[in-house]
């Protein structure tokens, strides 16, 4: 019992500091840098779910992030609000995803995983070549713009974000996920209704995913439309939830705060986009010898620490 | 009119050819290991350079350099296997798809940078002296490049095909793929078996690279879209079919030219479409086993 | 010649077998007995090389087989015909019998062997170029037999041959066991059907749940009261 209650209010201290953030420091880079964490939380908590829970591994989530953020941005710059325009655009990434699932997911994974990529290469060249012209928030907007609102939109998202993979895992949903995950025949044969748990977790995941482009594309001063659907923005959430444990409530934060500091930190030293190559080198490293992620470490010393008393 | 249709049709069958032959490679590394490459592209798009660097740097003209370029990347594929699929080709089935994948992905970020490095990220072509040259027969044009391009991937299909089915160590990779298990009982050794394989597909891929580059362009990021027409290309044929492979990809090529008249910059999409009409009508692809 | 000692294995988490002992001699045919999910297939694998023992030895003419790769297993002599029958259901029945013959030695010795084959199995040779898939089970275990044999063994290891079979094909099939036999190829033979396994072993050892609980000469165990009930029903041989 004082376990949980030590979490809730380690969890809610960090909540509060969060919110109270914006209040307390005018410092633009440490906004900045907090506003990006956040919607990496929120993006890499969404692949987490078809990831990381149904163990459907989506290299295409770049589609459904691009969808958001396009859709969002095209909306909002419309004069819809802002709200609706995130919605919209959520709702946008959920569809298309859906359309592939649905025929991908009555066969075997590798369908699914060929068709995501697919959807966000096609995507992206199809956009690349139609609008060629980055989008520029235009005058009005850029006069009155402050990263605080988009700060703020940024945590709910993040924390919408935790709060369902929460609810996910502590659910009967999750409890079918993760045998789905685990064993997909053995969970067939329990009588696990597979379509129907893929399905509900594509939708989840790719909300999430659109929400967090629509997010990006709020925050973000000028956009190239093809960018949105960049091999990146799949490479990232995937990396992130790798690093910092996969199936896990707290993997994916830990692991975006881990990846931020040290995308950070290698673009000051290494040149150019050589940072993805690293990031690249690592994540092979990670899957391969330490496929539970950060996570696990720190079990594994927790232990360590307390067995020594 | 017809003409032009006749011309178009052409042309999509010298881009087929190469779409066919990308697959291939991916086809038989899937269908006896289980592993999805989805990093096939960069292999190509390696060949592609190396084909690149032996014409520019040492004047050897670009056909006369696939076997050189084939046995490289034979090597390099096999190399790679040991180095970084060998751990996960262990697992089993559903695990060790997985992983590949995910390793597949990461490749994705490194060899494009490493490409860029060595290469720059300039476009580059392989432009031997006969490039532009062309004869016509009935009206129709028919370069000697691609027409050099359909010889090669054909004449490689064969002996691809024959040694499936006429050598015993091929044999042995047909065995693997249909039962591994007991292709172990056998006493055939997977794990040399696998990175034979291995090796065998990437090989493949850097021939297709060559030959792109003969046709095309060699760019640092062209790794995803080629992975992209493979992966229609093996779908479109069913999984683990290989002379299937190469007829399904003069199958795409074909349906690109002529959709090009009409679609114009949304061409690509075609590939999404025959993806999602293949899994909903005939998902074990128009040669594939049920 | 096969000496297993104390083996422990597990299958994931599960432990399937308890220090598992036994032997069997040059020349032998020995049964493996048991009910379903006993072990005993567990146990052909773990000796094949298909699993690694977490404790004791498996030593085969002197060698230690455990831990060694299947396919080296195959070398020094060792075959399974496998419970599903191991066979490459799109490849020819020929190619089949080819790929059985992979080994060195095997190899070398391919066109007697097969002569040998063909003989047991004449069907087999009529057969030769059907995809082995499109054959019926009896002929597909005589394949998976034939296949193994190929390998040219000095102990072939058997699971379930008799498993779905029609009486007459059993028959078929337990008469080339017992011709392999004759010709200096020792025999491990897993079985359920007792009665059958028992008219052609010399020895046997019973398996229930992972442990070995009783063995001796077949004559024996056929008059053997416990035996007779557990698996034998009360009917009189």
């Amino acid at each position: 019992m004082t376990d949980n209650w030590k979490r809730i209010s380690v969890g809610g201290g960090i909540l509060a500091l969060l919110v109270i953030l914006p209040l307390i420091t005018t410092r633009s880079d440490i906004l900045t840098w907090s506003c990006l964490t956040l919607q990496y939380i929120l993006l890499s908590q969404s692949w987490n779910i078809i990831g990381g829970y149904a163990g459907q591994v989506n290299l295409g989530h770049a589609a459904f992030f691009g969808l958001g953020a396009l859709t969002t941005r095209y909306l909002w710059l419309s004069a819809l609000p802002l709200p609706f325009a995130l919605l919209a655009g959520a709702l946008m990434a959920t569809a298309f995803a859906l359309l592939i699932g649905i025929p991908a997911f009555r066969l075997r994974g590798i369908y699914f995983v060929i068709g995501t990529l697919v959807l966000a290469e096609i995507l992206k060249v199809v956009v690349d070549t139609r609008l060629p012209v980055a989008s520029v928030l235009p005058a009005p907007i850029l006069a009155t713009y402050s990263v605080v609102p988009r700060y703020y939109i940024s945590l709910i998202g993040a924390v919408l974000a935790v709060a369902t993979v929460y609810g996910i895992h502590h659910s009967k949903l999750g409890l079918g996920m993760i045998a789905i995950r685990e064993n997909e025949d053995a969970a067939k044969t329990s009588g696990v209704n597979i379509l129907k748990y893929k399905l509900v977790a594509l939708a989840i995941s790719t909300f999430l995913a659109g929400l967090a482009g629509g997010i990006f594309a709020f925050y973000m001063i000028a956009i190239q439309p093809g960018y949105v659907f960049a091999p990146v923005w799949t490479f990232d959430p995937v990396i992130i939830v790798f690093i910092g444990g996969i199936g896990t409530i707290i993997g994916p934060l830990i692991g975006s705060i881990f990846f931020v500091l040290l995308k950070q930190w290698m673009s000051l030293y290494l040149p150019g986009g050589f940072h993805l190559a690293v990031f690249g080198v690592l994540f092979i490293l990670v899957v391969l010898y330490l496929p539970d992620g950060l996570i696990e470490v720190i079990r594994r010393h927790t232990k360590l620490i307390k067995a020594f008393g | 009119m017809f003409k032009f249709l006749a011309q178009t049709f052409v042309n999509g069958i010298n881009v087929g050819a190469l779409y066919g032959l990308a697959a291939v490679g991916l086809s038989l590394i899937f269908g006896v290991m289980r592993i999805l490459n989805v990093a096939h592209g960069e292999f190509l798009m390696i060949g592609g350079y190396i084909g690149f660097w032996l014409f520019t740097l040492y004047g050897l003209d670009p056909f006369m350099g696939l076997p050189l370029v084939a046995i490289f990347l034979f090597l390099f594929g096999a190399a790679f296997y040991k180095v970084v699929f060998a751990r996960v080709a262990r697992f089993h089935e559903e695990l060790k798809l997985k992983n590949s994948l995910l390793i597949g992905f990461g490749l994705y970020l490194i060899f494009p940078q490493i490409a860029m490095v060595l290469w720059t990220s300039d476009e580059r072509a392989i432009s031997p002296v006969y490039s532009g040259k062309a004869f016509g027969i009935l009206g129709l044009r028919f370069g000697y490049v691609p027409l050099g391009g359909i010889l090669v991937a054909l004449i490689v299909i064969i002996a691809l095909q024959l040694f499936l089915t006429k050598t015993y160590f091929g044999k042995s990779l047909r065995g693997t793929a249909e039962n591994w298990k007991a292709a172990k009982l056998s006493g055939i050794d997977i794990d040399r078996t696998f990175m034979i394989t291995f090796g065998l597909g990437i090989s493949l891929a850097g021939l297709a690279g060559v030959l792109i580059g003969l046709i095309q362009e060699l760019t640092p990021v062209m790794g995803i879209p080629w992975t992209l027409k493979a992966l229609v290309v093996v779908v479109l044929a069913g999984m683990g079919s290989i002379g299937g492979a190469f007829i399904a990809g003069l199958i795409l090529g074909i349906v690109e030219a002529v959709s090009a008249i009409f679609m114009g910059p949304y061409t690509i999409a075609i590939g999404m479409l025959i993806f999602l009409i293949i899994l909903m009508v005939r998902p074990q692809g128009l040669f594939g086993r049920t | 010649m096969l000496e297993v000692s104390n083996i422990d294995v597990y299958h994931g988490d599960l432990k399937a077998l308890w220090n598992i002992s036994f032997q069997l001699n040059e020349g032998e045919v020995v049964a493996l007995i048991g009910s379903n999910g006993a072990g005993k297939s567990t146990l052909l694998e773990t000796i094949a090389g298909l699993l690694i023992p977490a404790a004791g030895s498996v030593v085969f003419d002197g060698i230690r087989l455990d831990r060694k790769p299947s396919q080296r297993i195959v070398q020094l002599g060792v075959s399974l015909v496998p419970e599903d029958k191991g066979i490459f259901p799109y490849m020819s029945v020929l190619e089949n019998l080819e790929l059985g013959a992979f080994n060195k030695r095997g190899r070398r010795l391919k066109d007697e062997t097969l002569k040998l084959v063909y003989g047991l199995f004449p069907i087999l040779k009529d057969r030769g170029s059907q995809p082995a898939g499109t054959l019926s089970g009896g002929e597909q275990q005589m394949l998976a037999v034939g296949k193994g044999l190929l390998s040219r063994p000095k102990l072939l290891m058997l699971d379930e041959p008799s498993m779905g079979l029609a009486p007459l094909v059993i028959r078929n099939i337990f008469e080339a066991i017992y011709q392999i036999n004759r010709i200096g190829v020792s025999i491990l033979l897993v079985e359920q059907n007792v009665r059958i396994a028992l008219s052609i072993a010399n020895r046997a050892y019973i398996i229930e749940n992972g442990r070995i609980v009783h063995h001796g000469d077949s004559k024996n165990l056929l008059t053997d009261e416990k035996v007779r009930h557990a698996y034998l029903g009360t009917l009189s041989i």
